[in-house]
């Protein structure tokens, strides 16, 4: 029996820039070694630049960015503003360890524009809600290994939206290339201060 | 008297087809004697050692991982034979290669197909590349297709339980047989016939060949078709992918049609024919 | 996994097929079963999986679907029905017993007329897909829709392709699955389409 983490594939990244921030997923839904779906987008979006992307079991990752989806709404009705990504990574890891008897097999990752000061923020956590804070990028999935190899050699401080695009998606595309559960195609988020641009990349198909 | 009685007598297995006794002896003789070639593990069952440590099916945290995965396929037509397979070498989900040849030209007019372990495929299929050769200068003339594959599957049979793991396929066309396809793999099953998919896209390429597959295919309709359906197995299976490798087989010999990556072909076929409607290509938004 | 689910969208109707054949170890108990239920007007659920669980899942959504039009006066659409049959499926898997289950949802939105099709396992795994399969039906038939299907196609060209893959799987299947049960649904409602189960596919 395969582990739940890997079982239907898929991969994540998340990276800081000059007064913006990114996230990507793939988009490939697998049983195992069967491809069942190239539709299934792991990132999330929770407000005007809160981000959210999930990696890990499907129906987990259905379930939790539903639940986000409840919770985050609970929140704007009753604080009567967006959350901010701080406020939400914190929602995140506290939901998170309520099930740490029996985890959603999940690798969440959070990226966002703090409402106020605009720095960007980005944090990963485990299925059972210990916060990686992190200045420079964030990586969960099948292909963590490939992703930490590319997000290494690629990212450097200081880079602008355009530059951060570039870098995050060839991080991505070429970490999933490597990686025989993720890939199909891609996701691009690039948040900046009042403006999200969302790309499809197009990726190997095998 | 013992041993002259053991070369000339068949073993059943080898009742049913009726071979040269010049074949006879090649498959008699060229069999090397069982762990004398082969250093073994110092441990009490070698085999079973081997397979704890190397199955990662039965054992997904083995310590040695060999490489697995691939969509092999071959088939018969009315203008030759037609071989094609992917590239793609995996380690458990770790893509290890993607310009794997898979096909090992045994010799100008013999091709064999490797899928999966791949050490033991390029071994074996080199090793029958040499006892065709010795066959040719021994007898003067070329080996059949029929002979050359049950040398092989005589082969793995004597290592049978001991770990091998290949399934291939012998393709030539020769004088006396015409086109001629065999399956082989290393339980010991040695199988003539006019299409066969081997590896763990085997199925996908089925349902793409088995649908349009005709004797009286041209060569370019053939191609076309062994292509199209490695193509449908690198997209559904994980572990088939990279590029695709495409031969003919002809009485002259066989022909390298090409080692061509699937990333172009694919879109390709999908914007050109409306082909693969399941994957998004709205890149607007 | 001997049982054989597909489904298949078009330009203005879903199609599903189940395999005909109710088995339990080594034996045929039935070969004219029906493993879809009708969840309202436009909307066609098929199952497969685990012995008892299959019907008693199916007829529990069926009901809960029609208890919604009953009340409301109006239907569910396809995709409000795939989300709440994911939200049972899911609550189901972390309970101490859960439903084994594989479903495929198809439809016809009642008020765009768009078809449409959910495919889910019995991890509760929801996606939205074009055509698809369940069972070992998915390894030989995904490829073949990946090549044959089109968006915009008839409802002829739908039972055509239903066709080709049941010659497939009689083709490769090392079982006898009895033959299919095919449905469409189109904006008009659900209905049983002919299906021709006597030809014989010869092997290779």
């Amino acid at each position: 029996m395969p582990s739940p983490f890997s079982i239907n594939g898929g991969a994540c990244v998340a990276m800081v820039g000059k007064d913006c921030v990114a996230i990507a997923c793939d988009l490939r839904l697998g049983l195992q070694a069967l491809t069942v779906s190239n539709n299934f987008p792991k990132v999330f979006q929770y407000g005007d630049n809160v981000f959210l992307g999930l990696t890990g079991l499907a129906t987990d990752v259905s379930t939790v960015s539903d639940l986000f989806r409840y919770k985050v709404n609970m929140y704007r009705l009753r604080e009567e503003r967006h959350i901010a990504p701080r406020t939400f990574a914190n929602l995140v890891s506290s939901s998170l360890y309520e099930r740490r008897f029996g985890p959603y097999f999940v690798s969440p990752v959070v990226a966002g524009l703090d409402p106020k000061t605009g720095a960007p923020f980005i944090c990963g956590f485990d299925s059972i809600g210990c916060i990686d804070f992190a200045q420079d990028f964030i990586v969960s999935g099948t292909a963590t290994d490939q992703l930490f190899g590319m997000c290494e050699s690629l990212w450097e401080p200081g880079l602008g939206p355009d530059e951060l695009f570039e870098t995050i998606s060839q991080a991505l595309l070429n970490a999933v290339d490597r990686d025989a559960l993720s890939g199909w195609g891609a996701h691009v988020y690039i948040i900046e201060k009042d403006k999200v641009t969302k790309r499809l990349l197009k990726g190997r198909q095998d | 008297m013992d041993t002259l009685v053991a070369r000339y007598s068949r073993p059943t297995y080898q009742q049913n087809e009726v071979f040269s006794e010049q074949d006879q002896q090649d498959f008699t003789d060229v069999v090397p004697p069982l762990s004398l070639k082969f250093a073994m593990p110092p441990v009490a069952h070698p085999s079973a050692w081997l397979r704890a440590a190397t199955d990662d099916r039965s054992n997904p945290s083995c310590p040695i991982k060999i490489a697995h995965g691939t969509t092999t396929l071959a088939f018969r037509f009315q203008g030759g034979i037609i071989v094609a397979t992917d590239s793609r070498a995996t380690a458990g989900n770790w893509i290890a290669s993607q310009t794997v040849k898979k096909v090992i030209e045994i010799n100008s007019d013999l091709l064999g197909t490797m899928a999966g372990g791949a050490a033991d495929c390029q071994y074996w299929l080199a090793w029958l590349g040499m006892q065709c050769r010795l066959h040719e200068l021994r007898h003067k003339r070329r080996i059949s297709v029929a002979a050359a594959s049950k040398i092989l599957a005589n082969l793995v049979y004597q290592y049978k339980g001991m770990g091998l793991s290949m399934g291939t396929m012998c393709a030539g066309v020769t004088k006396e047989e015409g086109p001629a396809l065999y399956y082989i793999d290393s339980d010991g099953t040695r199988l003539a016939g006019d299409l066969f998919c081997v590896g763990s896209g085997q199925t996908f390429a089925y349902g793409v060949l088995d649908a349009e597959y005709r004797w009286d295919l041209t060569t370019e309709e053939a191609l076309e078709l062994g292509s199209r359906s490695i193509l449908a197995a690198t997209h559904r299976d994980a572990y088939s992918g990279g590029f695709i490798n495409l031969y003919h087989v002809k009485e002259s010999g066989w022909e390298k049609h090409g080692f061509t990556d699937t990333n172009p072909v694919f879109w390709k076929t999908k914007l050109e024919k409306g082909e693969f409607s399941n994957v998004t290509s709205n890149f607007a938004e | 996994m001997p049982e054989v689910l597909l489904g298949i969208t078009g330009k203005d109707f879903t199609l599903i097929a189940a395999s005909k054949a109710a088995m339990r170890g080594a034996t045929i108990l039935k070969a004219a079963d029906d493993k879809t239920r009708q969840l309202n007007k436009h909307t066609l659920m098929a199952f497969s999986g685990e012995a008892g669980d299959t019907v008693q899942f199916a007829e529990y959504i069926q009901a809960n679907a029609q208890l919604y039009s009953m009340r409301n006066e109006t239907d569910l659409s396809p995709s409000a029905l795939a989300h709440f049959v994911r939200g049972e499926l899911a609550s189901s898997l972390r309970s101490r017993k859960p439903y084994n289950v594989n479903l495929l949802l198809g439809g016809v939105d009642p008020i765009t007329h768009q078809p449409s099709l959910y495919w889910l396992d019995y991890l509760a795994s929801l996606a939205p897909v074009p055509y698809a399969a369940h069972g070992y039906a998915q390894y030989y038939c995904l490829s073949l829709l990946d090549k044959h299907h089109q968006p915009d196609i008839t409802l002829e060209r739908g039972m055509e392709l239903l066709t080709l893959c049941a010659d497939e799987l009689k083709r490769r299947l090392p079982i006898d699955f009895k033959g299919l049960i095919v449905k469409a649904v189109t904006k008009d409602g659900i209905k049983e389409m002919p299906f021709d189960n006597d030809k014989v596919v010869k092997g290779t």
